[in-house]
């Protein structure tokens, strides 16, 4: 309700920069609540050498929903006072890792046994899979200080549990990563008609 | 693997309604970028909005994609999926690739609604994916910020 139709529009900074679209998936986030004008961003990503995308359901049928527009555009999301660095980021009490490519017969136990040499696990998501019920195949871990989660990071990452290796990393990261962001700049680079300033992140 | 990172990627997900209690919604987003966006609107007992956001790893981000991928979403279509309507919405867009899809349909209550539908096996593959994100997004969210998302 605060949010009020002035706020509505995010990312302002891209909008006359809408010409130069080419069509990339953020862009295309930024505007994609406009269902009823795919075709639209569909030509503007054909006319810069991009193929057009296959478009399929009722999200492309329907009369424009503005209130889509407000919902996820709005600016005032909280975060955690990341800088927009490079890095991990530190969440609210400790430092989150993914582990990905775990066995989907695994137990909270294999992970607790392989993880908690590098420090005390204070939290341990090991998610079901819906349909089968059985592991999804990552599991998030926290722990308390850097050093553990990095240490873990180093010793696992690409290490066998239960017959798979798995991949461990941090899950949550400062700012946008370094491939989309390198995406935008040779983007804009080519793009001098543009008068619009940078991405503030 | 490598060719697989460099592809489009975005995904948004919304379900709410129009009630007595205004409108109810949970919302999230994942760009390509990494950012995620959580939004929860409950009015009920004066609740407020929830808005969070946070960056995501490129190996979050690729998880949330072999999810997508596995769960084959892309090759289904909300032709036959019930349609909107007063108890609520669902939304489910997705970007990999070369290929958009913007699916719309009712809320789902359980599987006896798949079930009944035009098109369970399409459905169904909507339901448990819906099911998997959301999954996700709360463990990310919850553990991140410590809130309980919902």
């Amino acid at each position: 309700m605060a949010n009020i139709e002035s706020e509505a529009v995010d990312f302002e900074p891209e909008e006359d920069d809408l010409m130069d679209e080419d069509g990339t998936a953020i862009d295309g986030a930024d505007v994609s609540p406009r269902a009823g004008h795919p075709r639209l961003k569909s030509a503007i990503a054909g006319a810069n050498g991009e193929s057009a995308k296959k478009t399929k359901g009722r999200g492309f049928r329907e009369e424009k929903d503005s209130d889509r527009q407000r919902r996820l555009s709005s600016r005032d999301f909280e975060s955690l006072g990341s800088d927009g660095g490079r890095g991990p980021q530190r969440s609210i009490e400790g430092w989150i890792i993914l582990v990905s490519g775990v066995h989907e017969e695994a137990q909270e136990d294999d992970l607790t046994n392989a993880f908690g040499d590098f420090g005390e696990i204070k939290n341990l998501h090991l998610n079901l899979d819906r349909r089968t019920g059985f592991v999804k195949g990552y599991a998030l871990i926290e722990y308390e200080k850097y050093e553990e989660a990095q240490k873990a990071i180093s010793a696992m990452n690409g290490a066998e549990l239960l017959t798979q290796n798995v991949s461990v990393d941090w899950a949550f990261s400062r700012g946008p990563s370094a491939e989309s962001y390198r995406r935008k700049n040779s983007r804009s680079g080519r793009s001098q008609r543009s008068r619009s300033p940078r991405r503030r992140y | 693997m490598a060719a697989e990172e460099a592809t489009e990627f975005y995904l948004r997900y919304y379900v709410g309604h129009k009630g007595k209690f205004g409108h109810e919604f949970l919302e999230f987003e994942f760009r390509e970028d990494g950012k995620l966006r959580y939004a929860n609107n409950s009015n009920y007992k004066n609740d407020t909005i929830i808005r969070k956001e946070v960056f995501l790893t490129p190996a979050v981000l690729k998880e949330c994609k072999r999810i997508v991928s596995e769960s084959e979403i892309l090759k289904e279509d909300d032709n036959n999926w019930p349609e909107p309507d007063r108890v609520g919405k669902q939304e489910l867009e997705i970007v990999l690739g070369n290929e958009h899809i913007s699916f719309a349909t009712s809320k789902i209550g359980s599987l006896v609604d798949v079930q009944s539908s035009n098109d369970p096996e399409g459905l169904r593959i909507f339901y448990y994916l819906v099911q998997d994100l959301k999954c996700l997004v709360f463990s990310l969210i919850s553990l991140h910020f410590k809130i309980k998302p919902i």
